[in-house]
């Protein structure tokens, strides 16, 4: 799995603003509203992948890309909620973005036995001991944000190292996502780094 | 007609996932018959350009969804209005929901043996769903070309 969010040499105060104050009603209302819709699809997708993948060992394409294609739009949103782009994130499952880029390599085959695992003792051995982890790094990724915000506001730039920790929140979660929905058989790693 | 061999892996997971919507309100944990409908017309309409393999098991699932559908989000309803209302459950209600049963049960068996075989590659004809979606998926269009203006060339 590879996800990047763009570094911008420069940020736009005035999104930055512009997203702050009205960004509940022109970015997350609409999307959240269409991604409502369009999750309740993916939950359905899911469940037939799982018995599909437990019965065949084998994840359907169309349904593994359309599953990459909502991590990817979720990914695009939470860019700009967290504000490390700019620009307004596109709507869809096959939209591309300038900033943002997700690539997941599909698997040729998943192992039937480790789908029961991740089912039966998923809660436990993936979700306690990272979201433990990413309980306290997210309250860190937090207060990042709130500095990068003033940073931002102004010098106009988003430091590096706080932009690290950021894209490095949303690619711990998004393994967690990928490992859970059956997508890969690689245990997610304690890092948020790229490995 | 499309035979097995000439089938890629994703067309015949494609025609499989179709038989799957079955279990769409399992999956999102609400006792609503109708989510399955919702989920085979959606799945169809996805679905229905990857091929004319593809187009007649999502169409054949589709049709064969919508009978059941109906049926049991009739027999939904009515349990609730009894609750509701406090009326008694009689036995029309219960010999309602035994045929019920039984329907959704064929369903199961006949939507199941589809999904396999359409993992092969392979056709699987339900009883009149089946005539009805391969008469839509695989018919030719045969249209009256005299009057028009544009035409292929002449070999």
């Amino acid at each position: 799995m590879k996800l990047e969010i763009k570094h911008q040499e420069k940020y736009s105060r005035l999104e930055l603003l512009l997203r702050t104050i009205f960004g509940f009603f022109y970015i997350m209302l609409p999307h959240g509203f269409l991604l409502f819709f369009v999750s309740i699809w993916g939950a359905i997708l899911q469940f037939v992948a799982f018995w599909i993948v437990l019965l065949t060992g084998k994840y359907p394409q169309s349904m593994f890309e359309f599953q990459t294609g909502l991590l990817r739009w979720g990914i695009r949103l939470n860019a700009r909620v967290m504000n490390v782009s700019d620009g307004y994130p596109a709507f869809g499952i096959n939209a591309t973005d300038d900033y943002t880029s997700l690539d997941v390599p599909y698997p040729e085959r998943i192992s039937r036995g480790l789908v029961l695992v991740r089912l039966f003792f998923g809660l436990f051995y993936v979700y306690i001991p990272h979201f433990f982890i990413l309980y306290f790094r997210t309250l860190f990724v937090f207060i990042l944000i709130f500095l990068a915000w003033w940073a931002v506001l102004f010098t106009g730039k988003y430091p590096a190292s706080f932009h690290n920790w950021v894209v490095g929140q949303i690619r711990w979660t998004t393994r967690i996502s990928l490992y859970m929905k059956f997508m890969t058989d690689k245990y997610p790693p304690f890092t948020g780094d790229e490995v | 007609m499309p035979q097995p061999h000439e089938l890629s892996d994703r067309e015949k997971e494609d025609a499989t996932g179709s038989y799957l919507m079955m279990f769409a309100t399992t999956a999102i944990g609400l006792p609503l018959p109708i989510v399955n409908m919702i989920a085979a017309i959606v799945y169809y309409f996805v679905n229905r350009d990857k091929g004319r393999f593809v187009k007649f098991h999502t169409l054949q699932s589709l049709y064969s969804q919508l009978p059941v559908s109906l049926i049991n989000s009739y027999g939904i309803i009515w349990a609730i209005v009894n609750l509701v209302k406090g009326n008694p459950f009689t036995n029309v209600f219960w010999g309602y929901a035994i045929t019920a049963g039984i329907i959704n049960l064929v369903y199961f068996i006949f939507s199941i043996i589809g999904a396999v075989r359409a993992h092969k590659g392979r056709m699987y004809y339900f009883v009149f769903f089946g005539k009805l979606s391969y008469y839509q998926a695989f018919r030719k269009e045969e249209r009256d070309e005299s009057g028009f203006v544009n035409k292929p060339p002449a070999f």
